[in-house]
């Protein structure tokens, strides 16, 4: 029999935090010590689908298929090219956090780490699912353990910002939810035969006219959690108020699960919709990078800064992923994974001025550098790696995106590359009042550089900066077939469906033949209905 | 088959209320727990009658009382909730000096009447359970005595209750005059052929409705429940919020669900069905976020669960609304035994003010609640999530999109009391010290019994949904 790898990756923090609930709550450092070695355990785990991927197929891997509930809800995970890397970012982040949360987090430990592993099975969970259902389940889930990391050791305003995201988030989904229903009505009409499976969901073509009411609402659900413009008001209240570790993952994972969704979900299996929404897309896309960054420009909270750069770079991989094309698409991927790191790692510099501070206001710092020699690096070479320098990884992603968006519209891309320009104002200016510069404050002086600790946690993360940044093949590689089905999967429905129409039949859903590989997908024939 | 048999869940819930009646006379007042040790066993004994005639089919009185699968299934559900509800009232009782002997009495007279309920097809024998039903619950609603507020709510409920009462036998008059029968299935079909019935007939179901929209509390018939729900007794405000609604699902799946699939034209009715649906879930979840009192925001949130109900009924899914009912009855009164749990001698901590620090402070009683709440809300991977799943997707078949729209859209709204109790026990500080009697075996076993369900019933539904459809298939409807 063999291992059920990926089954052992998204459960094995969920077991962390099962065992938890038995260990006294006074055992601090024990659970600490116990909640490293279960993250880092499920990283080395997880660094196994890494090193046997296959790169030469589209196909799913270390697929994993179990009888549910029945009625085409099953357990069925797998990863592929785009998916992978997802999943490791989170077993990457997982050991950092808790690292970083180490002293900052006195209060409630048990819970606290609790609510942190069962965050990190939701996230994985979300990535790894193949089963439609299996994946709102891991999506609403997820949810819960982030309202209470926000809510119980978030800042003064945390009930708001908590309450905000919850709702704001449960909106997009609960639509989605019904659009879920309706897709799995029609498919069942269709054939016959109950299915949640995506990849029978891909084979469905459905009406263009029934396309654009899905689409808004698995979109809706996507572009709330990315955030796309105008719908990230929670992001600047979550991540402000949110713990240090909360918010990395909040950059780092939460938000890739809404442009994951745009690329698994929304995008395949509607692409007539996706066609006629490109042009608003590609403009809110536009308004967010704008916006976002002149937003932080003004910000006075080094930490909501953060979090608005956040919307504008988030706002330039949805650009790049909507230009439909490989360079596009894969620079999308790959500025996900250098967003969840260059952001995750600033949030992270951010929270250890707070814990020497207990203040995050940009007027309250400067010249830190004089006291902090070692941080003032790290933290250097965390801010270049955002605003995209050359020989880091920002850089690599960033001309990847700008060049799919150059063939697609050059307009577009002409606005869009001033996401560069203004991440190179908002966070050099920040970098300078805050670390340069005399010092103003009386309290810096009392600043101690980092310890053993934070380096360790650090360090790993800015060495994935530099080896992203000068040798990307090693991650691009892999998703190149991926990628290249994906774009298939978008142009060949296309195309389809313009030879149904010229035909003169319109039929609501028009199911394709399987593919070779998807092989015991529940709908056998090819049936066109009515 | 016609056998004598049928009737031993009715006779032993009946002969074991019989007994605690007399026992009482012989126990002193703080002995009184034996009484609920002994019914608990009758219930037992009761629920393995059930298992036991699964899939046999058994009947009497000419059928009138015939246990079907569904039959036994919902004679299940109810004997399990009055189970619950005498584990999480036993330590109450004492704690709240309400420690009356006809306590354990009322409420297997009110199963007894329940259970007649779900197994007959006959509007006249149903309307007799209904009475059997009703009786005990005005007196139970007002059981302790002394509290201006339990008086109110047994007045209320009795005044109420009454009128609906005479709505549904002038709806069932009505229906006779029209069809000549009070058989449902004859009913139904005369009411669905009918060139003659006409108005007479509709009239008739319309009432039938208004008389059992007040039992299962859906706007507008829900004026009722707020008050009585806050001012009886905890657990019999468990117990009201689960039993009574799932008899009159019952009830009401056997009278629509066969109307709305045959009839010719049952719009009219369906459009009632559907502007009660919607207005129930918008008005129950809107309400809701108004109140403080713990016990009325659960009240409120029952009528909205109503709502989701009736969703089930107008898609014609027997299947889903049975898994609902199933599954609301774990989360509902798993959050009403923990509600119970925060009381010491002679007070309950109802206020949301109560329950600020609660989750740090009785970490398993704030975690149990949490699960229920997070269920209530329809959050995987609890029961309450499927439950939803089920109803929406089948209420999505039937085409009543714009339905399950208002639907989702409502429980979006409840996410937002049902997660203000959770950040009251986890994210503010208590303001003053909230001490409770924790020495309570009984109720603890019926959290854990709760909890236990909700989380099967989200998690691995697989053999519930495999008995629930036995049950459905095995439906004519008779």
């Amino acid at each position: 029999m063999e291992i059920p790898i990926l089954s052992i990756v998204t459960f094995l923090p969920l077991a962390g935090a099962l065992l938890f609930v038995f260990i006294s709550r006074d055992k601090e450092n024990l659970l600490r010590y116990l909640a490293l070695i279960i993250a880092i355990a499920t990283f080395i785990v997880s660094l196994f689908l890494y090193f046997n991927f296959n790169a030469q197929t589209p196909e799913p891997q270390f697929v994993e298929k179990g009888a549910w509930i029945g009625y085409g809800i099953n357990y069925h995970i797998g990863i592929d090219g785009i998916s992978l890397y997802l999943v490791l970012l989170t077993t990457f982040l997982t050991p950092i956090v808790i690292l970083s949360s180490w002293t900052y987090i006195q209060k409630r430990v048990k819970e606290y780490l609790i609510f942190m592993f069962l965050l990190q099975t939701g996230m994985i969970g979300v990535f790894v699912s193949l089963n439609l259902f299996l994946f709102y389940v891991f999506w609403e889930a997820m949810l819960i353990p982030m309202y209470f990391l926000i809510g119980i050791w978030g800042g003064k305003r945390k009930i708001y910002a908590t309450v905000k995201f919850v709702l704001f988030t449960m909106l997009g989904s609960l639509l989605m939810l019904v659009a879920i229903f309706y897709m799995y009505n029609l498919f069942y009409k269709a054939t016959g035969t109950y299915s949640m499976n995506i990849f029978d969901y891909y084979r469905m073509i459905l009406n263009p006219n029934v396309q654009i009411w899905l689409f808004l609402a698995f979109g809706l659900a996507f572009a709330i959690k990315v955030p796309m413009f105008p719908f990230h008001t929670w992001l600047p209240d979550a991540h402000v108020e949110a713990p240090t570790a909360g918010s990395v993952v909040l950059a780092a994972v939460l938000l890739k699960m809404g442009t994951y969704g745009f690329l698994r979900f929304a995008m395949p299996m509607f692409p007539d919709a996706l066609q006629k929404f490109l042009p608003v897309l590609g403009i809110l896309c536009v308004i967010g990078i704008i916006y976002g960054g002149l937003m932080a420009l003004i910000q006075k909270d080094v930490k909501s800064l953060v979090a608005y750069s956040s919307v504008s770079h988030m706002g330039l991989i949805m650009l790049a992923v909507f230009a439909l094309n490989l360079e596009g698409i894969e620079g999308g991927i790959y500025q996900m994974l250098n967003h969840g790191l260059s952001t995750g790692a600033l949030f992270l510099c951010v929270g250890i001025l707070y814990e020497r501070s207990h203040t995050r206001m940009i007027k309250d710092f400067g010249g830190v550098s004089k006291q902090m020699p070692v941080f003032s690096a790290f933290f250097m070479v965390c801010m270049l790696s955002s605003v995209g320098l050359p020989g880091l990884n920002g850089f690599v992603g960033e001309i990847l995106c700008l060049f799919g968006v150059f063939k697609a519209n050059t307009i577009l891309a002409i606005l869009g590359v001033t996401t560069v320009i203004l991440a190179a104002a908002y966070l050099l200016w920040m970098f300078q009042r805050v670390m340069q510069g005399p010092i103003t404050n009386d309290r810096v002086r009392s600043f101690k550089d980092l310890n053993i600790r934070e380096i360790i946690y650090l360090a790993p993360i800015v060495i994935l900066m530099f080896w992203m940044g000068i040798y990307p093949q090693t991650f691009l590689r892999k998703m190149d077939v991926s990628v290249t089905n994906l774009l298939n999967q978008i142009n060949r429905k296309e195309v389809i469906f313009t030879e149904a129409k010229t035909e003169n039949k319109k039929p609501p859903v028009y199911i394709l033949k399987e593919k070779a590989w998807d092989k015991d997908s529940t709908a056998k024939e090819d049936k066109e209905s009515q | 088959m016609n056998t004598i048999y049928a009737l031993f869940p009715v006779l032993i819930i009946v002969a074991a209320s019989l007994l605690v009646m007399i026992l009482e006379a012989f126990f002193k007042r703080e002995n009184r727990s034996y009484l609920a040790y002994l019914s608990l066993l009758f219930l037992i004994a009761a629920a393995a009658g059930c298992i036991k005639f699964w899939d046999k089919g058994y009947s009497y009185f000419d059928g009138n009382l015939s246990l079907s699968n569904l039959s036994l299934f919902f004679s299940i559900i109810l004997i399990v909730t009055t189970f619950l509800v005498i584990l999480i009232s036993m330590k109450y009782l004492a704690l709240q000096s309400a420690n009356y002997g006809e306590y354990y009495a009322l409420l297997l007279f009110a199963l007894s009447g329940m259970i007649i309920m779900v197994s007959s097809s006959d509007l006249i024998v149903i309307f007799l359970g209904l009475e059997v039903l009703s009786i005990s619950s005005y007196a139970l609603a007002g059981l302790r005595r002394e509290d201006e507020k339990s008086n109110e709510a047994a007045v209320k409920y009795f005044l109420l209750g009454s009128f609906a009462s005479a709505f549904l036998v002038f709806g069932i008059a009505l229906l006779y005059g029209a069809t000549q029968t009070t058989a449902i299935p004859s009913i139904v079909e005369g009411v669905q052929s009918g060139v003659s019935v006409g108005s007479l007939g509709l009239v008739g179901l319309g009432l039938v409705v208004v008389g059992f929209g007040f039992k299962i509390a859906v706007v507008p018939f829900h004026m009722w429940t707020p008050d009585v729900y806050q001012g009886a007794p905890t657990p019999i405000t468990a117990f009201f919020s689960v039993g009574p609604k799932a008899v009159g699902f019952a009830v009401l799946l056997r009278i629509f669900i066969p109307y709305f699939q045959d009839a010719l034209d049952s719009r009219l009715i369906f459009g009632l069905l559907w502007v009660i649906a919607a207005v129930t879930m918008i008005a129950g979840n809107l309400i809701a976020l108004r109140q403080t009192n713990v016990k009325r925001i659960l009240a409120y949130s029952s009528i909205a669960h109503a709502g989701y109900l009736m969703v089930a009924i107008l898609a014609q899914d027997t299947q889903s609304l049975v898994f609902y009912l199933t599954a609301y009855l774990f989360m509902n009164i798993g959050a009403f035994a923990a509600v119970i749990a925060l009381g010491k001698k002679d007070h309950e901590y109802l206020e949301l003010e109560d329950y600020k620090g609660i989750g740090f402070r009785y970490p398993w009683i704030g975690a149990t609640f949490s699960v229920f709440l997070i269920s209530l809300a329809g959050f995987p991977p609890t029961g309450g999530f499927l439950a939803k799943f089920y109803v929406f997707s089948a209420a999505v078949r039937q085409g009543l999109v714009s339905l399950v729209i208002i639907g989702v859209l409502a429980s979006l709204v409840s996410v937002f009391y049902y997660l203000r109790i959770v950040i009251n026990m986890y994210m503010r500080e208590p303001s003053y010290d909230v001490d409770i009697n924790i020495d309570n075996p009984a109720l603890f076993l019926a959290l854990f019994l709760c909890l236990y369900g909700v989380l099967q019933l989200g998690i691995f539904p697989g053999n519930i949904l495999v008995l629930i459809r036995q049950a459905v298939s095995a439906l004519p409807l008779l």
